[in-house]
């Protein structure tokens, strides 16, 4: 086949639909399966809160589930550059969520994530070694 | 259709979709920058270190600092890790007259912090109150800070620690500097350095601490009377670490 005949003025709109439909297929299809997927996928991340003094979460969970390493990162710039500790830290969130096999390991897992927070930082594995450490209000530097 | 129509129309289209998709994440994302007014401005934590008071036996701020901030002690020289140690001082020859010195040694906290300029990725940094210390998640374990120090305060985590006594502060994984930080995080809590609650509770009381930009304080006064050493102070390093009877 000639170039001349594949490219013709009626060929060239067939070859940009098809290109766009590639570029636009991964689009689309996260679109659609967005919430279905994630929803399949997640686990739900809220246990129970188990005598918890916290009321809500420190931020909503829409926030919470896109920003969390942002909001992570400013709190902990707040406190190591600034010295302000008025917010719950990663302990902190092991008084509502208390299983860190749910509540991080798995999600990052199934995002292939590696998590690096918990070489240094306390985190309880199960609600029972919970008690080691009490409160939330952590001395985290 | 041509392209040049083709890609008139989808554009818009395109931004639309993908403007649309990330809206919510956007909205989300207010503003939340770390303050800037910092409660640590105005203040200058210093400590005095009364070796006349000191018992050369002693380990409570020792032990007391490890059992605070998980110091590593891996029972091996090359990888232990000191805050705060005891060595000893000999002098140079006996004829001098001068006596051996057990010396409390730790980070100077130095108001001009060599280890603080040399740090490739700003990990070491001088907070607004004068304490040195570092931010661990940035660390990236170059080690210039240990060259830099003249005091020798600093130590590298060869090893992750295998001792975890105050799961409430974090510990360092290997691969990372660390050195004393006058205990910030109790300070900011309104509390005072492990060290100087158990060398009071000892009743030795040979570890006093404060701020030395309240004149009432007792270390400002102490270092107002002038009678005070600091390791090496013709370096120019500024340490906010003074010495009685050294
Ligand atoms: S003593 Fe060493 S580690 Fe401490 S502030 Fe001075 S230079 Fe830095
Ligand atoms: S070892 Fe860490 S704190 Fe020290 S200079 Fe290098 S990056 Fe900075």
């Amino acid at each position: 086949m000639k170039r001349s005949t594949i490219l013709t003025e009626k060929n060239r709109s067939r070859w940009a639909t098809i290109f766009a439909a590639i570029i636009l297929l991964p689009i689309g299809i996260s679109a659609i399966g967005l919430d279905v997927s994630r929803d399949a996928e997640m686990p739900d991340v809220f246990l129970e809160p188990v005598d918890s003094k916290w009321e809500n979460c420190i931020r909503d969970s829409t926030e919470m589930r896109f920003r969390h390493m942002d909001v992570l990162k400013e709190i902990r710039d707040k406190v190591i550059r600034y010295g302000i500790r008025d917010e719950v830290t990663l302990a902190g969130c092991g008084d509502c969520h208390q299983n860190r096999d749910q509540f991080c390991d798995r999600c990052h897992a199934a995002a292939s994530v590696t998590l690096d927070c918990f070489g240094c930082h306390y985190y309880p594995e199960s609600a029972s070694e919970r008690t080691a450490i009490p409160g939330g209000e952590v001395k985290n530097g | 259709m041509d392209r040049r129509i083709f890609l008139k129309k989808s554009g818009p289209a395109l931004a639309g979709v993908s403007g649309a998709m990330s809206l919510p994440i956007l909205a989300s994302c207010s503003s939340q920058d770390a303050q800037a007014d910092s409660p640590l401005a105005g203040k200058k934590w210093g400590m005095v270190i009364d070796l006349t008071r000191c018992q050369s036996d002693c380990t409570a701020c020792m032990d007391a600092c490890r059992q605070e901030n998980n110091v590593a002690l891996h029972g091996d020289p090359r990888w232990d890790v000191h805050w705060i140690r005891r060595a000893t001082i000999r002098p140079k020859d006996e004829s001098s007259g001068l006596e051996e010195k057990s010396v409390l040694l730790m980070c100077n906290q130095c108001d001009n912090p060599p280890c603080a300029q040399v740090c490739p990725v700003q990990a070491t940094y001088k907070r607004e109150d004068g304490i040195v210390l570092i931010d661990h998640h940035r660390c990236i374990g170059c080690r210039y800070c240990m060259i830099a120090c003249p005091y020798n305060a600093r130590f590298f985590n060869y090893k992750d620690n295998p001792e975890w006594p105050n799961k409430e502060y974090p510990r360092r994984s290997h691969g990372v500097a660390e050195s004393c930080h006058f205990c910030a995080h109790l300070l900011d809590k309104g509390g005072r350095p492990a060290c100087v609650e158990a060398c009071e509770q000892a009743g030795q009381r040979a570890l006093i601490f404060g701020d030395m930009n309240d004149p009432e304080s007792e270390i400002a006064q102490l270092v107002k009377e002038g009678l005070l050493k600091r390791i090496r102070a013709d370096w120019g390093t500024e340490p906010k670490v003074y010495y009685q009877g050294l």
